[in-house]
């Protein structure tokens, strides 16, 4: 196969196929458990449109600082430079940019819903609220995605897999479920109150 | 040198985040409207994550493949007919169609076993697949047209695909749902 000149080779539809769909059904029912608590907060959600305009963000911001920090970890230890020394400066400073950047991108986000709730008229939550439910929720789902980062690089190096390949989908993917409960949870206390 | 690691990761990822956030805003205003769709089919909501995030999984995936054919000069930066390029495009069809089959199916089975009222299994495949074909046409044509465009441009294709599938993912894969729902609601 790797011998044909001109080959296709893993540019065939069936191999891509074959190698992600099972993949694919793995993440879908690690996911399912995010829209089983998404359905399970109908009422919530429908109570305070504006949760509902946080939510997709909500679950996917974790996940994005996920990959962003795996890749580099990843990068890290191809060029054969990492410790898992939590000591490390360099680490630290991974780490600590992808707090700055949720810390920035949930403030923007309690602005930019209390905003579309002001254009929209779907207002029932004050902007000191949305700030609170935003940056607990989002910084507590950091914390889980820097964990689940340094974890899975860890297990990737040491099964010796790629981790652009498995581990990285399966940490985005989790972090979804994470923020989604996180989000929901975080959010019924603080109405609640 | 902490220092300056720090300054330039947060500088590189925040335009990309911030992109993702005004798009996750729109999917967001759109997803209060599929709530209203909940009445007509009920456990509605259990489908929404994992049909957002399919679809991040499937078109990153192409992306990613399509960015490392055009480093290795593999694909050409434009559409056309070569094989490679419509395996690749072929092979995400064909996942998205089929995990739009899975996603009804376990959503279904889900709701059976929590005892939770539930829209037939028929109407959550026509809404996963309506869905799932029209997102799979918009994200597959508006990835490889930004991609080869940026390609074009001098820009890195690694740096484009996240923040273009997020991105593009969100606020469609949301509006199609929604359409969809309603294309199922006069249907069934």
């Amino acid at each position: 196969m790797t011998g044909a000149p001109g080959a296709l080779g893993s540019w065939q539809y069936r191999r891509i196929v074959r190698t992600m769909f099972p993949l694919l059904v793995v993440l879908s029912v690690i996911v399912l458990l995010a829209g089983i608590t998404l359905q399970d907060a109908e009422e919530l959600l429908a109570e305070y449109g504006l949760l509902a305009i946080m939510v997709p963000t909500m679950i996917g911001t974790g996940g994005n600082l996920g990959a962003i920090l795996s890749s580099r970890l990843t990068t890290r230890f191809h060029l054969g430079v990492v410790t898992f020394d939590i000591t490390d400066r360099t680490v630290l400073a991974n780490v600590a940019a992808v707090f700055a950047l949720g810390v920035t991108i949930f403030t923007a986000l309690a602005l930019g819903a209390y905003l579309i709730g002001l254009l929209t008229g779907i207002g029932e939550l004050q902007l000191d609220t949305l700030l609170v439910i935003s940056l607990v929720s989002g910084l507590s789902v950091v914390v889980i995605a820097v964990v689940l980062s340094f974890l899975a690089t860890w297990v990737s190096y040491r099964l010796g897999i790629d981790p652009d390949d498995t581990t990285i989908p399966i940490v985005t993917n989790v972090v979804d479920v994470f923020g989604m409960v996180v989000f929901l949870g975080v959010s019924a206390i603080v109405v609640g109150l | 040198m902490a220092a300056r690691e720090f300054v330039s990761i947060y500088r590189e990822a925040l335009p990309v985040l911030l992109v993702s956030l005004a798009g996750g805003l729109v999917s967001g205003v759109v997803l209060e409207r599929v709530l209203g769709q909940v009445a007509v089919f009920p456990g509605l909501l259990v489908m929404v994550p994992v049909f957002l995030a399919t679809r991040g999984n499937i078109y990153g995936a192409l992306g990613a493949r399509i960015s490392s054919g055009l480093h290795q000069g593999l694909i050409q930066p434009r559409l056309e007919r070569n094989d490679r390029l419509v395996n690749a495009v072929f092979a995400s069809f064909i996942n998205a169609v089929g995990i739009s089959v899975v996603i009804a199916v376990i959503s279904w089975v889900a709701l059976q076993l929590m005892g939770w009222e539930s829209a037939s299994l028929l109407a959550f495949l026509l809404i996963m697949l309506v869905a799932g074909v029209l997102t799979s046409i918009v994200l597959i044509l508006g990835l490889l047209i930004l991609i080869f465009w940026g390609f074009n441009r001098g820009y890195d294709p690694d740096n484009l695909v996240g923040p273009i599938v997020t991105t593009l993912g969100d606020i469609f894969g949301m509006l199609f749902l929604l359409l969809a729902t309603m294309v199922v609601g006069v249907m069934l």
